[in-house]
């Protein structure tokens, strides 16, 4: 039985998934906190938002490196 | 008879790409991030990328179910004829239904039935068929539903904020989701481009190798994969609406922070278990994360009973497509007489079930209706959508 590669792929998709899920609902955070009408938000608040974007897209472009035999040939 | 089973098998693909355009695309749609015919649009487009990408997979498409090569059974191409016929009857039953099945499971039935009786019992390898199909169908919702619970419920925890006057920021923070479910959903389609697309290439390949006409042991030739890659595309773009229907909102109501935790969960468990080897059918992540999303929002319920018709269809769909197969290869044993029998009914078959769609009226190509349920979702109370759930659902049995 292939329960070792069962488990792998349990946990590499949690991993993946928790992952992109975590830096993007950061992201969302960050940006709603910038948002903020009332109080003077530090300028950095939205850099921050955008670093976690950035992050998950990068690991969103890892994942698709990782699909794609011709790049991981 | 080549020709005959290349056109089938292309039409197959056309049938699993409009059946399979609800695992990418369903929750966008419902959540309203992207317009019903852009998102159909932007899938097909994905899907014809997807399937250019990735052809390493492809000859491995029974994957040792039935045992062929030198010391096992040929497989020729009326066991092939026959078990297309059985995947797109029961793929454009499903669909009919509105049931998101797996185009994959459908294709193993079908070419399983059709071994049984042309060949014989012996030609199937049962401890294969358990690995690879049976095990897998049981553990890919279940995974997809755990790691989407999870994630659904991180991306609130994290995104809840404890403020008083927070009603004007909830509509940024849903912005934010919705613009990620354009990516997360578009990784779908890409991962479900070079999944699926590849196993009509190897059905192609196959027929092409039995009929002597490609070396055995060569990778598909160019013209396959584009017409592969074609044929899926147009697939994607006509829409399964219906089926999009069953995943965008019949199974729980989705909200965009949902879906995209939803997707991301879809997607990495597409992804990792290709790159893994351990292959899970796209249908069945989709269906499983759909609904862990549901469990893990607060307020939502998820509908089991919708739940369970896709199960039972699930259930069904190996042995519904393996007995459709089946038939096939008697007649198809028979002789030139048999083919054609075979052929007509199944073409009568498949333009039947067009015409029963039209004549219910839900209309598959009915965007409107699709876009309408994204924005009850959206705007309306709990009570409006149910009744306007109940009037649909009427209307599609």
């Amino acid at each position: 039985m292939k329960w070792i590669e069962l488990i792998q792929v349990a946990g590499a998709t949690l991993v993946a998934a928790v992952t992109v899920v975590v830096l993007y609902s950061v992201g969302v955070r960050f940006t709603a906190i910038a948002g903020d009408p009332e109080q003077a938000t530090p300028r950095w608040m939205k850099s921050l938002a955008y670093v976690c974007f950035g992050l998950c897209g990068l690991a969103v472009l890892f994942g698709l490196y990782l699909i794609i035999p011709y790049f991981s040939k | 008879m080549v020709a005959l089973v290349i056109a089938l098998a292309l039409f197959f693909d056309f049938t699993n790409g409009f059946h399979d355009t609800a695992n990418a695309m369903a929750t966008p749609i419902a959540t309203g991030a992207i317009k019903p015919k852009t998102a159909v649009a932007l899938a097909a487009v994905l899907n014809l990328v997807g399937a250019f990408l990735s052809t390493e997979v492809a000859k491995t498409v029974s994957g040792g179910i039935i045992k062929e090569g030198s010391d096992g059974i040929q497989i020729t191409p009326d066991i092939i004829f026959a078990g297309l016929m059985g995947a797109i009857l029961w793929n454009m039953i499903t669909w009919l239904k509105g049931l998101p099945s797996s185009s994959s499971h459908a294709l193993f039935g079908g070419l399983i039935g059709a071994a049984i009786a042309g060949i014989g019992i012996h030609s199937v390898n049962f401890e294969s068929l358990m690995q690879k199909v049976i095990l897998p169908a049981i553990f890919a919702p279940l995974i997809a539903a755990g790691v989407a619970y999870i994630c659904t419920r991180l991306a609130y925890a994290l995104t809840s904020r404890h403020d008083p006057e927070t009603g004007s920021k909830l509509t940024q923070k849903r912005g934010g989701f919705r613009t990620g479910q354009i990516f997360t959903s578009s990784l779908v389609a890409l991962a479900h481009g070079t999944n699926d697309a590849q196993k009509t290439m190897g059905i192609i390949t196959l027929v092409l190798i039995a009929a002597g006409t490609q070396q055995p042991g060569s990778g598909p030739q160019f013209w396959v994969i584009a017409a592969c890659a074609f044929a899926i595309a147009i697939g994607t773009y006509a829409g399964g609406w219906r089926i999009i229907r069953t995943m965008g909102s019949g199974l729980t109501d989705v909200k965009p922070a949902q879906g995209f935790a939803a997707e991301s969960s879809t997607a990495s468990a597409i992804l990792a278990s290709s790159h893994l080897g351990f292959a899970l059918s796209t249908t069945q992540v989709a269906s499983g994360s759909v609904i862990g999303s549901g469990l893990g929002r607060k307020g939502t319920s998820v509908r089991w009973g919708t739940a369970g018709r896709i199960a039972i269809g699930w259930l069904f769909t190996l042995p519904a497509a393996g007995i459709v197969g089946a038939l096939t290869a008697l007649l198809v044993k028979t002789g030139v007489v048999g083919v054609l029998i075979a052929a007509v009914a199944g073409t009568s078959a498949v333009l039947f079930m067009f015409f029963q769609s039209r004549k219910s009226h839900v209309g598959h190509h009915n965007a409107v209706e699709v876009e309408e349920a994204g924005q009850a979702v959206r705007f309306r109370k709990k009570k409006a959508m149910a009744a306007s759930r109940a009037n649909k659902s009427k209307g599609v049995q």
